[in-house]
């Protein structure tokens, strides 16, 4: 644990417990988002899957990465993970991303994904505002997750047919936001 | 449709087996089986049993949601 700078966060106001606990949910959804997004993934075939399997492969590593990149900061605040990975998948922030039914509708499945990025979006949005102005660490890489997060909810739900996202797909490296805390 | 009163109402915390029940501008809403309300508790900060118009209205989501868990009655004044 980093004593002074759990400390300082204390002294700022916040709740380092409540935050800790949230960082423990946000890090499950992660992960838990990686190994649905795995099975999403390989479903994506045909025609007109194919065509997405590339942004839902970004979103799968840079998914992780967000793991990654959350670990340090909740165990630096005295935080630890579950011994237990069926306990650490239940207390995810964010629902089971599953296969549907019928994995030959690729918008069935981008129904899904684009769920899961705005389950994403809305906690990350959360822990930015518990921490802004308060807890400078914490908020730099959330904010850095939410920006990966709303990339991907926005390449989904063009896919979707509800409006340009607005930017291209990654080129070269994933995480452009997050790669800084990684290094 | 049922009326429960803010007592009433705190019973159903989600927690030794109970459901979970929130409230939201006049309308009781039952998140038991959301996965998303574990044991009563939601992203760590809120708690069934209550009526949670005021910290809905600072969430980072609208009340559009909770169109996904089904009403069970009204709160009274």
């Amino acid at each position: 644990m980093a004593k002074v700078a759990r400390e300082v966060v204390e002294r700022a106001g916040v709740n380092v417990d409540q935050l800790v606990e949230l960082l423990v949910k946000n890090a499950a959804a992660e992960l838990t988002t990686f190994y649905y997004y795995t099975i999403l993934r390989v479903n994506l075939i045909g025609l007109e899957g194919e065509g997405v399997k590339e942004i839902a492969e970004t979103a799968r590593i840079e998914d992780r990465n967000h793991f990654e990149a959350l670990v340090p900061r909740i165990y630096e605040l005295g935080g630890e993970l579950p011994a237990n990975m069926k306990e650490f998948h239940d207390i995810s922030a964010c629902p089971p991303a599953p296969l549907p039914k019928n994995p030959n509708n690729v918008k069935d499945i981008l129904k899904v994904l684009v769920e899961a990025e705005r389950c994403a979006v809305r906690g990350y949005s959360q822990i930015c505002s518990m921490t802004a102005g308060k807890d400078h660490r914490t908020y730099d890489l959330a904010l850095a997750i939410l920006n990966e997060e709303i990339e991907h909810e926005s390449w989904f739900s063009e896919f979707l047919g509800e409006g340009p996202s607005g930017h291209f797909l990654r080129r070269g490296e994933t995480s452009p936001f997050v790669g800084k805390f990684m290094k | 449709m049922k009326e429960f009163s803010g007592k009433g109402l705190s019973k159903y915390s989600g927690k030794d087996g109970m459901p979970a029940y929130i409230a939201y501008r006049g309308v009781v809403y039952n998140v038991t089986n959301s996965f998303l309300w574990k044991n009563g508790k939601h992203q760590v900060l809120h708690e069934a049993g209550r009526d949670l118009t005021a910290e809905l209205d600072d969430a980072p989501h609208g009340p559009d949601l909770l169109e996904r868990v089904p009403t069970i009655g009204a709160l009274k004044d």
